[in-house]
């Protein structure tokens, strides 16, 4: 009985579940970032405006990269529901601060799928999270950097900050 | 006891990727994405949430299956038992995916 469902999908049921969750993560972390660039566009900060259209992008494709995967392994993969998008911001620290929040609960998350597919000798998952686990601890760095930066240049104008912030 | 067999809703698998499900009152086939598709809907129907709305409600459900092919009628109990009955089918030990 077990076989059966082996031979047509690579990667465990269980797995599956939690990727696909991932994948709505990832979606509403895009999302997340587009509303915060739109913010850092109408007020002409351009190097954070810049920053998060490009998070948004990148977040798009961490999304499809699991996408694909679940797909390629004969799993099904599922376009998720983005909801509740926030896109009222009261300053541009408190946004990088959010951003820095949001990146930490995806590596929690990213941890729980490593762990999960680790437990059920899922090992086609478990290397394939690898590339995520490394890309996580490169995104909270980004920003606490970012966030010395605001530390660091604190009673100075925004647009001096902004200009201090790293665009690639 | 017999009755109940007779209302419950069960899965066999027939070749490589074809399966069927089979209701009360007739027999569906289904292929591995439309099993998949199932699991999904099953699932989100027996989460706490869903099922109490559907207690509180008209106490049944009404689910397309086979990419809207057929329609289903499941009372409380043939769903939950549906739901055993899938994670049966796709429960796989950890040594099975080495
Ligand atoms: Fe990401």
């Amino acid at each position: 009985m077990n076989t059966i469902v082996r031979k047509q999908m690579s990667i465990h049921p269980d797995v599956m579940d939690m990727l696909n969750n991932q994948i709505g993560m990832e979606m509403k972390a895009s999302a997340a970032y587009l509303a915060m660039a739109s913010w850092c566009d109408q007020r002409e900060l351009l190097n954070s405006k810049a920053f998060f259209y490009k998070q948004a992008e990148e977040e798009r494709e961490h999304a499809m990269k699991i996408f694909k995967f679940v797909n390629d392994n004969g799993g099904a993969a599922i376009s998720p529901n983005v909801t509740n998008v926030n896109n009222e911001f009261e300053s541009l620290k408190s946004i990088y601060e959010t951003g820095l929040e949001h990146e930490i609960s995806v590596t929690e998350s990213i941890f729980k799928i490593f762990k999960a597919a680790r437990e059920k000798n899922d090992f086609i998952t478990e290397v394939f999270m690898q590339w995520f686990v490394s890309e996580q601890s490169e995104e909270e760095d980004s920003f606490r950097s970012i966030l010395d930066i605001f530390d660091l240049m604190e009673g100075m104008p925004l647009k001096m900050i902004d200009e201090r912030i790293p665009t690639e | 006891m017999k009755n109940e067999t007779a209302n419950s809703y069960e899965i066999k698998h027939l070749t490589f990727c074809k399966y069927e499900l089979i209701t009360p009152n007739k027999t569906i086939t289904l292929s591995f994405p439309q099993m998949l598709e199932l699991r999904r809907n099953i699932n989100e129907l027996t989460t706490f949430a869903s099922l109490t709305r559907i207690v509180n409600n008209e106490n049944f459900v009404l689910l397309f299956v086979a990419d809207k092919q057929h329609l289903i009628y499941l009372e409380i109990p043939q769903l939950l038992h549906l739901k055993e009955e899938i994670e049966l089918f796709f429960h796989a030990p950890a040594s099975i995916l080495v």
